[in-house]
């Protein structure tokens, strides 16, 4: 057993949708997450404009929750945000360079979204359930 | 600052929504932006290129601006500057400058409305299609991207809705756009010939339109979408061997399938183009003719940064004469069959340096010269039937 646990790939064990604690949702479905996160719907159900926030490429975090709890392969997202930017027809979400700097973010932004690799220790972050 | 104020006021009628304050309006700016340039060398004829041989004529240049100065409107311009062998220059050229206006939004259903000048969205790549990390390869197919003609399918000044709805099944998306197409020099040398004296015109609206399926999770995406449009030939008044007032009518329509899984990506699309040439006089005679081309195409990501190319693609100038023999024998002998159709074989790679750099390198096999531009290659009788092409691209964006 422990072998099995050794050979496997080092993994992110929890990824949590999260958003700043003004977010009007306290959870959402796997296809609005996917909506959020391929831009295709900018606003919150209250109309405000939705500010996405994602980690580079590459991060394991990013690779994770892309893959778990959207249910999309990280080429994916970046080819639907290429394609919105390119055509003008949508934005690219804001890149932020680590998970601290994602906490920060949501923490302080009204209408912001991202993911963690755990529940935040903040009152000012809320967790989203994904169903 | 009246005339300002007075926009702001329209807006906020129309839309119903005020921004929350100057400082978050700029907060939305995003600019990005993409430069890139190629090394060709083919075996015979020209590709890209106003001589034979190596070339290092295709580069572009683009950049863009996007605002969101309400929750419902975004403002989005693109300027890219082409140059492509004796095709295109590399003057600058605005390529989208359009506002999109959410009508309604909601997880169910969405829809809105795009003005000004949109990249008409046909088959699988033709929104993005001089965007060189939005699709596969060096090239797009030639059989349904024509770079030969690509101004008369690019962009269209105009209107456009579009909806989208999701479903237990998957996301069912339409859209129409109508408007003028930017045509240019290209489109009279693939469409009459050559360069005569006068102007081609758009000769009434286009149409396009789109219908598309995207499965859950988006792994299967099916869609059929086509334009319809026309241009008209308005000869120069003095001078001698033009042509008569002539209009070309033209109807083109591609169908889309394309499969995603975590490590590879199979795409096949269909493209037909019935064509109608009416009113040029004796010197070309009204004729009807339907041209044809599909590709499949298969792309292996080994690693995430590198991905394996492998294509297949036919396509036919005439699909009543595929082997273009008739076409042959009309022209006396004086043309060859074989600049009726092409059949390409690419194999290529790249790699993501970077998440602003790119380098790719492809090899194609080539019989037939039917996607080759004829104002690059204007002496039929000097084309080769069978040829290669390689080429190796270096890409920057950010």
């Amino acid at each position: 057993m422990g072998l099995v646990f050794a050979l496997w790939p080092v993994t992110v064990s929890v990824q949590e949708l999260i958003a700043n604690q003004a977010s009007p949702q306290s959870a959402l479905t796997r296809n609005e997450a996917r909506l959020y996160f391929t831009l295709r719907l900018q606003q919150w159900p209250n109309g405000r404009p939705i500010r996405v926030f994602v980690l580079p490429d590459d991060d394991p975090l990013h690779i994770a929750f892309v893959k778990n709890i959207l249910g999309l392969f990280p080429y994916q997202l970046r080819s639907a945000w290429d394609r919105q930017v390119f055509s003008g027809t949508g934005q690219a979400p804001t890149k932020v360079a680590s998970e601290a700097e994602m906490l920060q973010r949501i923490a302080t932004i009204p209408d912001a979204i991202g993911y963690a690799s755990a529940a935040a220790n903040d009152p000012r972050i809320r967790t989203l359930e994904v169903r | 600052m009246g005339s300002r104020r007075f926009v702001a006021a329209l807006l906020i009628n129309l839309l119903g929504v005020a921004p929350a304050s100057a400082q978050s309006v700029w907060d939305s700016l995003q600019v990005h932006g993409f430069a890139a340039t190629a090394a060709l060398n083919t075996t015979a004829n020209r590709w890209f290129a106003r001589r034979s041989g190596a070339s290092f004529e295709f580069t572009e240049i683009g950049l863009n601006a996007s605002l969101r100065p309400l929750p419902r409107l975004l403002l989005a311009g693109q300027v890219l500057g082409r140059r492509a062998g004796g095709m295109y220059d590399g003057t600058p050229a605005i390529d989208f400058a359009l506002a999109d206006i959410t009508l309604f939004s909601s997880p169910r259903q969405r829809a809105g409305l795009r003005l000004g000048r949109i990249k008409n969205p046909l088959g699988l790549y033709n929104e993005t299609r001089d965007v060189p990390f939005t699709h596969p390869g060096i090239f797009l197919p030639q059989v349904v991207y024509f770079d030969k003609v690509r101004n008369l399918v690019l962009s269209t000044d105009g209107a456009m809705l579009y909806s989208e709805t999701t479903t237990d099944l998957g996301t069912l998306s339409l859209n129409v756009l109508g408007g003028r197409a930017v045509i240019d020099t290209n489109v009279e040398w693939t469409y009459l010939g050559r360069d005569y004296p006068g102007r081609l015109k758009s000769d009434r609206n286009s149409w396009i339109a789109g219908l598309w399926f995207t499965s859950h999770a988006e792994r299967l995406r099916l869609g059929l979408s086509g334009a319809s449009t026309g241009f008209k030939f308005a000869p120069d008044r003095y001078a001698t061997g033009t042509l008569d007032p002539g209009t070309t009518d033209v109807l083109y329509w591609i169908l889309s399938a394309q499969y995603s899984a975590e490590n590879w990506t199979l795409s096949s699309e269909y493209a037909r183009e019935p064509m109608h040439w009416h009113g040029y006089g004796p010197s070309l005679p009204d004729r009807k003719m339907v041209t044809e081309g599909y590709y499949v195409q298969g792309t292996w990501r080994p690693r995430p940064a590198f991905e394996l190319l492998l294509s297949y693609q036919e396509g036919y100038a005439n699909r009543a004469d595929r082997n273009g023999r008739a076409f042959a024998a009309a022209s006396g002998g004086l043309i060859a069959a074989s600049t009726n159709f092409s059949r390409i074989l690419t194999a290529g790679i790249s790699w993501d340096i970077n998440q602003h750099w790119m380098v790719r390198a492809e090899y194609q096999h080539h019989q037939g010269t039917f996607v080759l531009s004829p104002r690059e290659n204007p002496d039929p009788n000097r084309l080769a039937e069978h040829w290669d092409l390689v080429g190796l691209q270096a890409v920057f964006q950010f």
